[in-house]
C-alpha cells in the first residue's frame, strides 16, 4: 500500500518535472526592456506626464505582453532640449539597463546627439516629440511617428495662397525649428507667386509681443502666420494679438498646431477662437477609434492635463512595437527584423492613416487645417480641410 | 508718430509690469536685507489665489486682487516664522540659496496642487480689447496696469517714508538692538514687513497672470527681470525701483520695435550698463 503510494507519487512527480520542463521557455520568456526618454521636469515636463499616460492607457488596453514577451518600461529624464543629458541617459538604458528599444528622445538636438549610439547598439528608437525635418535619417534605427516641420509648413502655406492671401507677415520663435517654419513657409509662398509683406523672429524668453504687434500693423499684411514652441507663448501671443486690435481688424491669424495645442490652448481663453491652424491631431478628429480614445484617456487620467499630438505620436510608437515584437514569435528579439517590420508599414492612427516609409522611417501621414472653436467648455481644433498623405520631407 | 507714442505707452505699461513683481522684493531685500528668492513664488501663489477665487468661486476679478495681497501676505509670515527668521543673520549666499530651494519646491508643489498646465486667466471684458485716449490706441488692460502701478508705488512711498510704522522699519534694519532698546516690538515689525513684502508679491503675480501666463514654471521664467528691476533700482528704494522697470520696459519695447533683429538683448546690455554706471543703484543710497 505504502509502497504503492511512493510509487504513484513517484509518478506525479515525474509528471511534472516533465511539465516544468515542457514549460520552462514560457517562464524563461524574454524581456524585452522598452526605455523612455522624455522630458519629465522643468518647462516641458507635461510632456513626460502625458507619454506616461499614453504608457499606462495602451498597457491597460493591450496588456504588459507582445507575442508572449513582456514589455517593461524604464524612463529618463531628459529635462528638456539638453543633448549632454540625453546621450548620458541613451547611453545608461543602452548599456546598463540594455533596452532593445527606444521611445524618444523628445526635442531635436537630444535626437541627434543619441542618433550615432543607437545606430551603434542597434537600438531601434521612435522620435515621438522633435520635428525638425531630415533629423530621421540620422540613423537607420531612428522611426518617426510625430510629424515635421515641412510636413504641415508647406500645405499650410499651399491653403494661404489658394485661399486669397496675397502678402502675409511670418513671425517665428528665434530657433532652429523656427528658422526651419520661417525658410519652408517662405519659400512654398514666393514659389507660389506670393510675396512676403514682413517678418519678426522673436526671443524664446520673455518676448513682450507688444512691439511686434506695432511692426505687423505697420507692415499692413492681410494675413500672420505664426510658429512658436508649445509654451506660454502661445497664448501670450493670442491676447497680445487681440488686445492690440489686429484680431478685430480682419487680418487673418494662421498658425502651426503647436500655437493651438490643446495643452496650452485653454490658456488663451476667448483670444484664441478662430484661429486657423495647421496639425497633424486633433482631439475632435472625427474618428471612432479617436472618439473612444478620447473617452477612455479622459476616463482614466481627466480632463486635464490634456494630450497632445505627441502623445499620439507615443501611442502609436508603442503600437508599432507591440505589433513589432509580436511578429518574432518566440524567436530571440531581432532589431533588423524589427525595423524591416515597422518600416514600411501603414495602419489607422487616432489622428488617421499614417505610413511609416520604407526608405528613411520617417512618417506620411494626413496634415488638416483646423480652427479654433469652443466646444463643450473646451478650445477644440476643428479640421475643415484634409491634405491627404503628405511626405515628412 | 502715433505708433512711437503707443509703443512708449506699451514700454510703460511693461516697464510698470515688471514694477509690480518686483517690488515685494525690493521692499523685503531693502528694508530688511535679505535675499529672499521666493518672492517671485508668492508672486505665482498670488496669480493662483486669482484664478482660484474667479473661476472656481466666482469672486470678480477687482475682488480677488485684494484677496491675493491678504492671502499670500498671510502665507509670508508663517513663512518667515517657521523657515525665514532662522537665517537673518546668514551671509548672503546661504539666504539666495535656500530661498531658491523654496523656488524649486513651490514649481513641485504648484504642479501637484494646480497642475502642470497653464490656467486660464479671464479679466472682465471692460479690461480687454482698446480705447482711445488723446488720439491712441491704447490696450484696455495696459492703462489698467499703469494706474494700479502708479497706486501701489504712490501707497508704497507715502506708507514707508511718511509714517511712524515706515520709520520704526527703518529703524528696525538700521540697528535691530537699539530699535527694541526704544521699546519697538522688532519681532512684530519684522514680520508686518515680511508681509507686506509677500503680499505685495501675491498680488503683482495676481495683476500680471493675464499678460504674463500662469504655470508651475512662472517662478524661473520671471525671477531674472524682478531681480534686474531691484538691482538697477536700487534695493529698498520704490521710486528707485519704478524708475529703473520704467527705463527697462521702454527700452526693451523701443529696442525691439526699431532694431528687431537684437531681439531681447536691450534689456540685459541696460542693465549691464547702468549697474557700472550706478552700482548702488539708480536712485539708491550709498551701500551700508
Amino acid at each position: 500500500m505504502i509502497q504503492k503510494n511512493s510509487r504513484s507519487w513517484l509518478k506525479i512527480i515525474a509528471a511534472a518535472v516533465v511539465a516544468a520542463a515542457a514549460a520552462t521557455p514560457t517562464l524563461a520568456q524574454e524581456t524585452i526592456k522598452v526605455g523612455l526618454l522624455f522630458t519629465y521636469s522643468g518647462p516641458s515636463g507635461i510632456s513626460g506626464q502625458l507619454s506616461d499616460n499614453a504608457v499606462k492607457l495602451f498597457q491597460q488596453k493591450h496588456g504588459t505582453t507582445a507575442g508572449g514577451k513582456k514589455i517593461e518600461f524604464i524612463k529618463r529624464d531628459t529635462t528638456g532640449p539638453n543633448p549632454e543629458v540625453a546621450k548620458r541617459l541613451a547611453q545608461e538604458l543602452i548599456v546598463r539597463e540594455k533596452v532593445q528599444i527606444l521611445i524618444g528622445p523628445d526635442f531635436t538636438p537630444n535626437v541627434l546627439a543619441v542618433a550615432p549610439m543607437v545606430t551603434e547598439a542597434k537600438v531601434p528608437a521612435f522620435i515621438a516629440g522633435a520635428a525638425t525635418g531630415g533629423i530621421v535619417e540620422k540613423s537607420p534605427y531612428y522611426v518617426r511617428t510625430f510629424y515635421s516641420v515641412p510636413q504641415i509648413v508647406r500645405p499650410m502655406a499651399q491653403w494661404a495662397w489658394q485661399n486669397g492671401v496675397k502678402r502675409p507677415y511670418v513671425l517665428v520663435a528665434d530657433f532652429g525649428p523656427g528658422h526651419d517654419t520661417e525658410a519652408t513657409f517662405t519659400k512654398t509662398f514666393v514659389d507660389l507667386g506670393g510675396q512676403i509683406s514682413g517678418n519678426s523672429r522673436v526671443s524664446l524668453r520673455n518676448p513682450e509681443f507688444s512691439s511686434y504687434m506695432q511692426r505687423i500693423k505697420d507692415a499692413k499684411p492681410d494675413a500672420v502666420f505664426v510658429f512658436l514652441p508649445i509654451s506660454e507663448l502661445g497664448p501670450q501671443f493670442l491676447k497680445a494679438y487681440s488686445d492690440s486690435g489686429l484680431k478685430s481688424s480682419g487680418i487673418k491669424l494662421l498658425a502651426t498646431g503647436d500655437v493651438s495645442d490643446e495643452s496650452v490652448v485653454d490658456a488663451a481663453g476667448d483670444a484664441a477662437v478662430g484661429l486657423i491652424t495647421v496639425g497633424t491631431y486633433s482631439h475632435v478628429h472625427d474618428s471612432s477609434l479617436n472618439r473612444r480614445f478620447v473617452a477612455e484617456y479622459t476616463q482614466s487620467f481627466g480632463k486635464t492635463p490634456r494630450h497632445t499630438a505627441a502623445t499620439v505620436a507615443v501611442w502609436d510608437s508603442l503600437k508599432l512595437i507591440y505589433d513589432g515584437v509580436a511578429a518574432q514569435g518566440s524567436a530571440k528579439f531581432d532589431p533588423d527584423k524589427f525595423m524591416a517590420f515597422v518600416k514600411g508599414r501603414s495602419f489607422e492612427s487616432l489622428r488617421g492613416p499614417v505610413t511609416i516609409d520604407k526608405a528613411t522611417g520617417d512618417i506620411t501621414q494626413n496634415v488638416y487645417m483646423r480652427r479654433v472653436e469652443r466646444q463643450d467648455g473646451l478650445l477644440q481644433n476643428v479640421e475643415f480641410n484634409t491634405v491627404t498623405d503628405v511626405p515628412a520631407k | 508718430m502715433t505708433a512711437l507714442l503707443t509703443i512708449v505707452f506699451n514700454g510703460m505699461a511693461y516697464g510698470v509690469l515688471l514694477f509690480i513683481i518686483a517690488v515685494g522684493l525690493s521692499v523685503t531685500m531693502g528694508m530688511m536685507r535679505f535675499v529672499n528668492l521666493a518672492q517671485v513664488s508668492l508672486s505665482m501663489l498670488g496669480g493662483y489665489v486669482m484664478v482660484v477665487a474667479v473661476a472656481s468661486l466666482g469672486w470678480p476679478f477687482l475682488a480677488s486682487l485684494p484677496l491675493a495681497f491678504v492671502c499670500v501676505g498671510a502665507f509670508s509670515v508663517v513663512l518667515e516664522r517657521l523657515v525665514l527668521r532662522h537665517f537673518y543673520g546668514s551671509d548672503d549666499l546661504t539666504q539666495v540659496l535656500l530661498t531658491l530651494g523654496l523656488v524649486f519646491m513651490s514649481i513641485s508643489s504648484a504642479a501637484y496642487i494646480w497642475g502642470p498646465s497653464f490656467r486660464p486667466v479671464q479679466v472682465p471684458d471692460w479690461l480687454t480689447g482698446q480705447v482711445s485716449v488723446l488720439g491712441l490706441m491704447l490696450e484696455r488692460y495696459r492703462l489698467f496696469l499703469v494706474v494700479a502701478g502708479g497706486l501701489i508705488a504712490a501707497a508704497l512711498v507715502i506708507g514707508l517714508e511718511r509714517t511712524r510704522f515706515g520709520a520704526m522699519v527703518r529703524a528696525c534694519v538700521d540697528s535691530r538692538r537699539a530699535a527694541s532698546g526704544c521699546g519697538i516690538n522688532t519681532q512684530l515689525v519684522f514680520a508686518l514687513t515680511f508681509a507686506l513684502g509677500g503680499g505685495l508679491a501675491g498680488l503683482g503675480g495676481a495683476l500680471s497672470a493675464n499678460l504674463l501666463s500662469l504655470d508651475p514654471n512662472f517662478p524661473l521664467r520671471y525671477l531674472v527681470y524682478v531681480l534686474i528691476v531691484v538691482s538697477v533700482g536700487g534695493m529698498g528704494n520704490i521710486t528707485g525701483s519704478l524708475a529703473a522697470a520704467l527705463l527697462i520696459g521702454v527700452a526693451d519695447v523701443v529696442g525691439k520695435y526699431y532694431v528687431p533683429a537684437a531681439g531681447g538683448v536691450f534689456i540685459y546690455v541696460l542693465t549691464v550698463a547702468l549697474v557700472m554706471w550706478r552700482p548702488q543703484g539708480l536712485l539708491g543710497r550709498k551701500a551700508a
